[in-house]
């Protein structure tokens, strides 16, 4: 680094505390000097042995990168599939742990690690970041988030990951910050306040970095927020645009009687723009939208196209008439201005919770005359998967339903009402994996049949959970998993592994013609990505809910997944990173 | 338990407060000044979360939630007040209240529980988290008087998610879920 340029990120630096200092000006009293002195904070251990740099050439060309796993998803089109075999269908069997790694917290683990050059970056519950080598699992630094005085999230402290670019690694947090840290040294750089937790704002999602932005959505669907993506500055934290999923106006959007099925939602649409006529539509601010996994981004059309969480609250629809623009619908913005593109919402006024959650991928698919398009697909709680066009968002097809679907869409009561898919899935968080060659995508499913009950809940302030109601399981009915494998050019399914449990966490393709998916009570498995059976598990003591990566260092590939439980489904807890490769 | 360590260990990432503040005498006569509270009607406050207290104190003071002792209390209470007492009472350790549960009413009370998905918002080991109290060790007769209040809409700070699962409880279901809870 030459005189002008450490000039250069000294002015950044202290241009970024004092980013930091003002941004935490409405924390309370004393805490609000614990928040400010992030900017101070270094992580412990020693620094990284070797250079880190992730340059965006590096990045975008991570989809053939045989060598990393540079984002949590493996590329900006959130494939996760990883072009090496070395690990196949003929040797899958003889895999065996490597090592397995121990983090200090015993919670929760639904982080992807990133791996560059052989140095990984784990995340962990309450946002701690470990960096290890790759290897041999040997720690380099290890960097505790100080969490400010409020953390308001719903489902679990987890994080899923850390975003790389450059010498950086970041980082959101619980109490809705983004940090940046030296990928060596762990030393944070910058840190800025995304939003205000005590507003029901937190992060658990896994930033993207690109073209010098840091982009991060919210939680807080459970919580009365205005759900967000907001891009900054990967040099000093400064905020470069923000999208609101929720509009300001036109949030009712076009009363829409049917699904993205052509199912009829039973919407009592008169009622709905009666209340809208006499209350206003002042509600957008608590009306929801959180964007909680990872966008994908289209390099070429410089697009960032994601799904948009439940509106608030989450069963009780009365508060919010409407079809509640753009909650549970995929998103498209302009990259570099966050300018609206378009839009596809799959249920209009949901008061089931089934928000559009696992990340979206970008890939090629056969349009509606066999030709091939550019397309953007989901997994939804509702167990399809729907093929879009990623230039306009129309629907070209949704699969066969995944797993049972019973008295859809029936509307909640107080007493409970029973319909399938339960409130988590379908396709909860857990990111969908494809092969392009075999033309699948492979999606982790939950059946959890569930009753949804409803309760007039006026808005609590913006920091309790904010349901409306609740849903419960079903006593004596059985939950279970399926693991699914799709054709995204007819919408087939090719086949389908069952399990015992829901599953949540995620996959993983390989070009050696394998798929990678756990399991809550602590297998993790191997399936022939063709047909499905069933090559190889492993039993790794804890709920296997984190999605797998792979990587290769000095010859020699590498599986590694989280398995460290699942607080939502209550999923045995652990603190592992377990990591496998051929003897 | 796993759950309990990994949010003590949060919880300790605030500053530990060496003395009980002022205000804190005005709550010993009831929850004792560790918030290890010896009466069964009043809440165990040693170990909830910071949030979850300083949440209950506003809404008594703002009137969503009421009760004739603690609603004068907190009157006058300001906000840093308030999350004085919070702080104090979260970062203390809860003892066991020597509650004996009935084995058969517990087995049923776990079986309820997971029914009603307890855990997605109380944390594994009933620990708590952000706005989510505690409810692991709570006396037996505190939880039984929450459940009913909830069921019977007399305490309604919740935004609709107890009341609409206390709704479902019957009178055993709760008994049930206080002989589980209590006893973890």
């Amino acid at each position: 680094m030459d005189r002008i340029e450490r000039r250069a990120r000294a002015w950044r630096q202290s241009h970024a505390w004092g980013a930091a200092v003002a941004s935490a000006a409405f924390a309370w009293g004393a805490h609000a000097q614990e928040v400010a002195g992030q900017a101070a904070a270094a992580a412990s251990g020693m620094a990284v042995p070797t250079s880190v740099s992730v340059p965006q050439a590096r990045l975008d060309a991570a989809a053939r990168d045989d060598k990393n796993f540079l984002l949590t998803n493996g590329n900006y089109a959130q494939t996760r599939y990883y072009p090496a075999k070395q690990i196949n269908t003929t040797n899958v069997a003889r895999l065996k742990p490597a090592f397995i790694f121990q983090t200090e917290v015993v919670e929760s683990m639904e982080t992807a690690p990133v791996v560059v050059d052989g140095v990984m970056y784990i995340t962990t519950s309450y946002n701690h970041i470990y960096a290890l080598d790759a290897a041999t699992g040997k720690e380099f630094w290890h960097y505790k988030h100080k969490q400010g005085p409020v953390t308001t999230f719903c489902c679990g402290p987890n994080n899923r990951g850390v975003a790389v670019l450059n010498d950086r690694v970041f980082m959101a947090t619980l109490d809705a910050k983004m940090v940046a840290l030296d990928a060596k040294t762990g030393k944070v750089l910058w840190s800025t306040q995304i939003a205000d937790p005590e507003k029901g704002y937190s992060e658990t999602m896994a930033p993207v970095a690109v073209d010098g932005k840091v982009l991060i959505g919210t939680n807080g669907g459970e919580y009365g927020v205005r759900g967000f993506v907001k891009a900054y500055d990967a040099n000093d934290g400064k905020l470069l645009w923000t999208f609101y999923s929720i509009p300001e106006k036109g949030h009712e959007g076009v009363w829409a009687v049917n699904d993205a099925t052509g199912r009829n939602m039973l919407r009592d649409i008169a009622a709905e723009k009666k209340t809208l006529a006499d209350k206003g539509g002042d509600f957008y601010q608590t009306l929801g939208g959180g964007v909680w996994m990872a966008p994908a981004v289209d390099r070429e059309s410089k697009t960032v196209i994601f799904v948009v969480g439940n509106p608030s609250p989450d069963l009780y629809g009365a508060e919010r008439p409407g079809d509640n623009l753009y909650t549970n619908s995929m998103v498209a913005v302009d990259l570099e201005t966050g300018a609206y593109k378009w839009h596809y919402q799959y249920i209009a006024h949901d008061v089931w919770d089934l928000d559009a959650a696992s990340p979206v991928i970008l890939t090629e698919a056969a349009g509606k005359d066999g030709k091939m398009r550019k397309v953007a697909i989901h997994g939804g709680k509702t167990g399809h998967v729907y093929v879009h066009d990623r230039a306009t968002g129309e629907l070209i097809r949704f699969s066969e339903a995944m797993i049972p679907q019973e008295n859809m869409w029936v509307l909640p009561t107080k007493e409970g009402q029973r319909m399938l898919p339960g409130a988590n899935g379908g396709v909860e968080w857990s990111p969908m994996a494809i092969n392009p060659q075999l033309r699948l995508a492979y999606a982790a499913n939950l059946h959890q049949p569930m009753t949804y009950h409803v309760e007039e809940a006026k808005y609590p302030g913006g920091s309790k959970l904010w349901l409306g109601g609740a849903f419960k399981v079903i006593p004596g009915e059985k939950q279970s998993g399926r693991l699914v494998a799709v054709n995204i050019d007819t919408g087939k399914i090719a086949w389908k592994f069952d399990t015992d449990q829901p599953l949540i966490g995620g996959v993983l393709a390989t070009a050696g013609g394998l798929v990678f998916n756990g399991e809550g009570n602590g297998l993790f498995r191997a399936f022939d990505a063709k047909t499905g059976k069933k090559l190889w598990e492993y039993q790794c003591g804890a709920g296997v809910n984190a999605p797998a990566v792979s990587y290769s260092v000095g010859g020699k590939q590498y599986v590694a997944v989280a398995a460290g439980g699942n607080t939502q489904i209550d999923f045995k807890r652990g603190n592992s990173v377990v990591v496998f490769a051929l003897p | 338990m796993a759950a309990l360590t990994a949010a003590l260990t949060a919880a300790s990432t605030l500053a530990q407060p060496a003395t009980p503040p002022a205000k804190a005498q005005a709550c010993a006569a009831c929850h004792g000044i560790d918030g290890n509270s010896t009466t069964p009607l009043y809440p165990v406050l040693a170990g909830q979360t910071t949030r979850y207290l300083y949440l209950q104190l506003r809404d008594f003071q703002e009137g969503r939630r009421s009760n004739e002792l603690m609603s004068p209390m907190v009157a006058g209470l300001t906000r840093d007040e308030m999350r004085e007492l919070a702080d104090w009472f979260a970062q203390q350790k809860p003892r066991s209240t020597g509650f004996k549960p009935d084995p058969e009413k517990a087995r049923l009370g776990k079986l309820k529980a997971d029914e009603t998905l307890c855990t997605m918002c109380h944390l594994g080991g009933f620990a708590g988290q952000n706005e989510i109290p505690r409810v692991a060790g709570q006396h037996r007769d505190y939880i039984v008087k929450q459940l009913t209040d909830f069921k019977q809409g007399k305490r309604t700070n919740d935004a609709g998610n107890m009341t609409s699962v206390a709704r479902t409880l019957n009178e055993k279901d709760i008994e049930n879920l206080a002989n589980y809870l209590g006893g973890l």
